[in-house]
Formats: structure tokens, C-alpha cells, sequence
């Protein structure tokens, strides 16, 4: 009677499985196309060509002759990595701040703050270069970092993450002689890390793939990131649709890597769970 | 341990972000900190953009000139067109122009907004000692406000038909059937061509095509009047130029696709047996090894019934502008006179390595410029061009010209699709007016 069951339910699953399989079809055919054009020549790609081809070093020798490929690698390491350090610190301070301590005024502040998030970033741009244009800021990590090291949303996740926090346990490292800071770091830091990791996941990748902001006050050729490059790819009036493709590969795997060593917390930060 | 390692981490990212700040900061080349204009010396800062043609051919501006004149440098900091315009329009609406490099490169048809917006951004060049005759007076004009030049042209948008002589011959017919005939000649042709090879004869991006700005400006109009208002309603000759696209629309004669990308597929994937469009067209089709010899050029087809219509157009193309922020204009004025303002042996120099058709006339005369081409089956194109591009009516120039092409576009689109005429071009006068107002 199990048995059979179970080979009902199986049976009845297999639309879901058919659906869940073109779905992930259609969400990985992309990746696999960027994979597959990066080895291939531009009139290949352009001519719809899909399976690999063997052009890849040929692509990849192109691109690194035309474009400074490790340089802007390095550069969008080092300003994200920064961002993500150092917005994770200050964010997560502030969220914990914001929903562990009391004061009358916090809500109608946190009020304020969320409405910031209302704010499109374009339309800071302009004050914001007169700022760092007279703070000499330009061309530096600081001034790639500092609009984003504190970002209304992050604040807000760590403050709704910080809620599932146990203030008994506060209330006891209190007791045993910790002060405010320790708290901070001793308990509050360990318990939440997947929430950390959630947040380091949308930081790096926001940072990684910014591109307005720096592309404004970066005018330099040594501080060009990785988009910007990619960017540098397509203004030609000819398009390499192969050397595209490959820059467009470099410009994703450090993503990927993040995402996908972190995945299983990220899962888990979104979804607020404290262990 | 843990909080060890976090601290150091941090500690260290600090410290790494505050040391690359501290190296912009300073500058041993007697060149610029930020990237801006260049204080005294010998070095310019430029902003360009396409690393196989523009920038290369102002690096070896800056080689020829430096031959002359020791120590002479220029910097190119690579910045696509639309970042160009990013990057001036934020510095202008700051007020703060410092961060400008000293020469920049635009698209001529972007730069007149940015004049007319920006005036003190830019530097004028009208005496800097160019013989401006030595330039058609259509480039000239791109860069010109209240008879003040204010920009060198560069890059020369003179357009072409672009035709497959393969798939003519099995249709029957020769490159000279297609010289210097008009659009509905053409639509005949088209017609008869498709039939019977199945290959078009003209494919056009459906809402940003060129063909139908190329169609007006060949006849020495624009969908503006003499004082820059859109004037499509009642404008005969816009009228007729739309009557004959939306008639090769319904004839089937024009592949219509939706981007940039899929234009070019159709010509790599030889669907296209024919391209009217800029000269730089050149590049991408020379790039197809396998159509070699396959191509040649010829006029433009003209506009029936409009007695300023001409075989000549032009499209895009980008001129060199002194920027207001430049701290030695008598250097760059200097170098860009005697590089792109008047040097034919530059230009022969460029024309191999980038495939760079000049604006300045007097190279087309040379040997470089009218040795054959294999790839056109061996016809001169770059004299040809040149020699094409003293032909062109000079048109009223608006800011607005990419929102004319889409505004009338969408008219065509719409008139195919069953929309009466009148309506569709009252509609996209209204569409215009209203972004000329914005």
C-alpha cells in the first residue's frame, strides 16, 4: 500500500519535474551562453553560433592587450572587499543599536532613515561630486566607499534580523561583567552570522557591479573596476562579441564564488534564522 | 582569535583605502592629480572612447607631434560617449569643470545640446590657425554656434550604400543599376532582389533606424525648421522621405529588427545584401573574412520629388573640443592643428591602422587614400568616401536629434501597423514638442 503510494506521488511529480527542468533551462542557458561566446570568434557569436568554440585564449589575448584586465580585477577586489568590511561594521552596529537600545526619538530617526531608501542614488549624484571634488576625494577607494558603507537597507536588515536576537542573552553577558562593546562582539557577531553572510553577499555584488559612481569620480585609468571595463568593451563601433563575452566571464566568476560559497547562509540571513 | 582576525582585516582595509588616496594626491609628472586638465607642461589629458580607432589614432597623434616637440605627452583615458556625457553633465551641473581632461572627444550629433547647454565648458577654436575650408562645411557645422568653431572634426560620418555584389549578380543586377538612383528605384530593386534570393536589400533597426534621418538630411532638411521647433506635421519633403520608407516597409523590401546586435547579425549572417549607412560601417563588415571581396559602395539612393535631394549623407561621426578646464589651450590648440587640423601625412598614417576615413579633405588627394581594397573587390573607398563627403547638404542641426529619429520612427512603426498618417505624425510632432520642452 506504501509502495504504491509512493509511486503515485512520484508519478504526479512529473509535470513538477518537467516545469522545475525548463525553468532552470531558461535561468542557466544565459550562463552557459556567456561561457560558450567567450570561446568563440565575434562573427560566431554574432552568426548564433551555441556550442564552444576554441577561440577562447585567442579572446582572452585580445582583451588583455586592449584592456588593463588584471588592474581593473584588482581594483574591484580591493573597493569591494573594503565596502562590504567596513559597511558590514557599521551597519550591523547600527541595526543593533537601533532595536536593542531604547529612546523615544529612535523610531521617528529609523523613520527618516527609510525614507533615505526613497532617494534614487542618480539624483545624489551631482552634490555628492561637488562634495568629494572639494573633500579631494576623487579618484581614491575612500571616495568609491563612503557612499556606501551605510546604506539605509542594510541598517534595516540587521535591525529586523537583530529582533530574533535573544535579550536574554544580553541581559546575562550584563550580568557576567561584559560591557556594551563586548556584548557586541562576543555575542551578538557569533550568533548572527548568517545574517552577516546575507548582507556580505548583497554588498559585495552591489559593490562589485557598481558602476555610475565610480565611473563619475574615477577619472583616472589606474582606478578602472571591472564594469567599467566591460563598459570600455561595447563603445567601439565595432562590438568583439567573443572578447566581450570573456571580459563579461571574468567580470562574473568572483560573484559567483561569493554567492555560491555563501549560499547556504544567505539562504538562511534572509530568511532571519538565529542559530 | 576571531576578533583578532576581524580587526586586522578591517585595520588593513583602512589602511589600504587611505594609501590609495594618499598616491592620487600627489603627481611627479607635472601632469594632472585627478585626472582633470593638465597644469602647464607638456602633457594633455584626453577622453575618448574605441580603443581600435579613436584612441588610436590620438596616440599616434600624440607620437607624430612629440616627434617636434620633446616631451610631449598626451594621456587618453578611456570614456565611452554616454560616460563622456555623464561625467561633463554632472561637472557642469556642480559647477566644478576641474575634473574635465583637456580635450575631449564627442559625437557630433550630441555635441550641439552640450554647447547650447554648457557653453563655458568648451574653448573657442575659430582662430587657432585650422583653414576651416579644408573641412565640408556639413562637419564644420556640427561643431559651430554663432559662427565660432569650437570643435576640430574628426571623425567623418559620410554615409554609403554598402551592397553585396554576389547576390546582385544572381538577382541580375550591377553595382552601377544601384549608383545614383532614387529611394522608389531603389524599393523596385529591393522588391525584385528579395524575390529572388530571399536576401534584403536594407535592414533598419524599427525604432531607432538611421535610414530615415539619412533620407531627410540628404536632402538638405531636418524634422526641425530654421529655429530648431519640430516640425513634422506639414513638413513636405519629412512627408515624402516617410511615405517612401513606410512604402518599402509594406513592400517588404526593409528587414526590420530590434537592435543593434540583430542588425549586425543580419549582415555577418548574410541575410543583408545590402547596408545604407555611416562609412564606419566599414569596420564591422571588413571583420566578415569570409564575404571578402563580396562588397562594394556606391551613392546613396535620393529622395523622389524634392528638388534639394541628393545621393549624400551623413551619420554620426565625433569631433576633437578643447575643454574650458585645459590650463595650456596654446599647447592644445598647437598639437591639434598640426596633427588632425592640417596634417595629410597623419592622416595617411591613421587610415591603415584604424580604418579612420578623415574629415579633412585634402587627404583624399593622397596615394594611402586611393590605393584599391581587396575586401570592395579592389575599389578605392576611402577616396571615394572623401570625395562623398564634400557632397553633403548642410541641414538645421537640432539638440533633439535622437528624439526626432525615435519620435518619427514610432510614427513610421505605427503607420504600418494601420495607423492613419495624419495621426501618426501629429502624434510624434506632439512626442517632440513635448521632449523639446522638458
Amino acid at each position: 500500500m506504501i509502495k504504491k503510494n509512493s509511486s503515485m506521488i512520484q508519478r504526479r511529480l512529473i509535470p513538477t519535474y518537467i516545469f522545475l527542468i525548463i525553468v532552470s533551462f531558461i535561468s542557466v542557458f544565459p550562463l552557459y551562453w556567456m561561457i560558450s561566446a567567450a570561446t568563440n570568434t565575434s562573427v560566431d557569436v554574432s552568426r548564433g553560433r551555441i556550442l564552444p568554440g576554441g577561440h577562447f585564449m585567442e579572446n582572452f589575448n585580445n582583451l588583455t592587450a586592449q584592456q588593463p584586465l588584471w588592474r581593473a580585477l584588482g581594483n574591484s577586489f580591493l573597493y569591494a572587499i573594503v565596502t562590504t568590511l567596513v559597511c558590514l561594521l557599521i551597519c550591523s552596529i547600527a541595526g543593533y543599536g537601533f532595536e536593542v537600545y531604547h529612546d523615544k526619538w529612535k523610531d521617528k530617526l529609523f523613520s527618516i532613515l527609510l525614507l533615505a531608501m526613497m532617494i534614487p542614488q542618480v539624483a545624489t549624484m551631482v552634490p555628492l561630486f561637488q562634495m568629494f571634488s572639494k573633500a579631494r576625494l576623487l579618484n581614491c577607494t575612500l571616495g568609491f566607499i563612503l557612499p556606501m558603507i551605510s546604506t539605509p537597507f542594510m541598517i534595516m536588515m540587521f535591525r529586523q534580523n537583530a529582533r530574533a536576537f535573544p535579550i536574554d542573552i544580553i541581559e546575562a553577558a550584563r550580568i557576567d561583567g561584559l560591557n556594551e562593546v563586548q556584548i557586541f562582539f562576543r555575542m551578538f557577531f557569533p550568533t548572527m552570522k548568517s545574517t552577516y553572510a546575507a548582507a556580505a553577499v548583497i554588498t559585495f555584488m552591489n559593490a562589485w557591479n557598481s558602476y555610475l559612481w565610480p565611473k563619475v569620480i574615477m577619472t583616472d585609468n589606474n582606478s578602472l573596476t571591472m564594469p567599467m571595463l566591460i563598459a570600455n568593451l561595447i563603445t567601439g563601433y565595432v562590438t568583439d562579441y567573443g572578447m566581450l563575452m570573456c571580459g563579461v566571464l571574468f567580470c562574473s566568476i568572483p560573484t559567483m564564488i561569493v554567492f555560491f560559497v555563501l549560499q547556504k547562509q544567505f539562504a538562511e540571513g534572509i530568511t532571519g534564522a538565529v542559530k | 582569535m576571531k576578533r583578532k582576525l576581524l580587526s586586522v582585516l578591517l585595520a588593513g582595509a583602512m589602511v589600504l583605502s587611505l594609501a590609495a588616496c594618499g598616491n592620487s594626491g600627489t603627481s611627479d609628472d607635472g601632469g594632472s592629480s585627478e585626472g582633470g586638465g593638465s597644469e602647464g607642461g607638456n602633457k594633455l589629458t584626453v577622453w575618448a572612447w574605441d580603443q581600435t580607432f579613436n584612441i588610436k589614432a590620438m596616440q599616434m597623434a600624440g607620437e607624430l607631434y612629440a616627434k617636434d616637440h620633446d616631451g610631449f605627452e598626451v594621456e587618453i583615458i578611456e570614456t565611452s560617449s554616454d560616460d563622456c556625457q555623464t561625467k561633463l553633465t554632472t561637472c557642469a551641473n556642480s559647477g566644478d569643470y576641474s575634473t574635465m581632461p583637456d580635450i575631449v572627444l564627442m559625437q557630433d550629433n550630441s555635441y550641439q545640446k552640450f554647447l547650447k547647454s554648457y557653453p563655458d565648458a568648451f574653448t573657442d577654436l575659430t582662430d587657432c590657425g585650422v583653414n576651416w575650408d579644408d573641412f565640408a562645411s556639413l562637419k564644420q557645422s556640427y561643431s559651430m554656434a554663432d559662427d565660432k568653431h569650437y570643435g576640430i572634426p574628426y571623425d567623418n560620418g559620410v554615409c554609403a550604400a554598402f551592397y553585396r555584389t554576389d547576390i546582385l549578380d544572381e538577382a541580375g543586377y550591377k553595382i552601377e543599376d544601384l549608383t545614383d538612383i532614387t529611394w522608389s528605384k531603389f524599393t523596385e530593386i529591393a522588391v525584385d532582389v528579395h524575390k529572388k534570393t530571399g536576401k534584403y536589400l536594407l535592414t533598419s533597426e524599427s525604432t531607432g533606424g538611421d535610414v530615415i534621418m539619412l533620407m531627410i538630411q540628404s536632402c538638405g532638411a531636418n524634422f526641425v525648421n530654421e529655429n530648431g521647433e519640430a516640425f513634422i506635421v506639414g513638413n513636405d519633403v519629412a512627408e515624402k522621405c516617410i511615405d517612401l520608407y513606410t512604402d518599402m516597409i509594406k513592400k517588404d523590401a526593409v528587414k526590420l529588427v530590434n537592435n543593434w546586435d540583430e542588425y549586425i547579425s543580419t549582415v555577418t549572417g548574410g541575410e543583408a545584401a545590402g547596408i545604407v549607412n555611416g562609412n564606419w560601417m566599414n569596420a564591422t563588415l571588413t571583420g566578415i573574412e569570409d564575404q571578402s571581396g563580396k562588397w562594394q559602395i556606391t551613392t546613396l539612393p535620393k529622395v523622389d520629388g524634392v528638388d534639394t535631394a541628393t545621393n549624400y549623407a551623413n551619420n554620426g561621426g565625433s569631433s576633437w573640443y578643447i575643454t574650458s578646464n585645459c590650463k595650456n589651450p596654446d599647447l592644445a590648440k598647437d598639437f591639434l592643428v598640426k596633427t588632425f587640423g592640417s596634417s595629410t601625412e597623419f592622416y595617411d598614417a591613421i587610415l591603415p591602422a584604424t580604418s579612420g576615413i578623415a574629415c579633412y579633405l585634402p587627404a583624399g588627394e593622397s596615394e594611402v587614400y586611393n590605393e584599391p581594397v581587396e575586401f570592395y573587390g579592389g575599389q578605392p573607398i576611402y577616396s571615394t568616401l572623401v570625395e562623398y563627403s564634400s557632397h553633403i547638404p548642410e541641414f538645421t542641426k537640432t539638440p533633439f536629434h535622437y528624439e526626432a529619429r525615435e519620435a518619427v520612427n514610432t510614427a513610421i512603426i505605427n503607420i504600418t501597423n494601420g495607423t492613419a498618417k495624419e495621426d501618426a505624425l501629429k502624434e510624434a510632432q506632439e512626442t517632440l514638442e513635448f521632449k523639446m520642452s522638458e
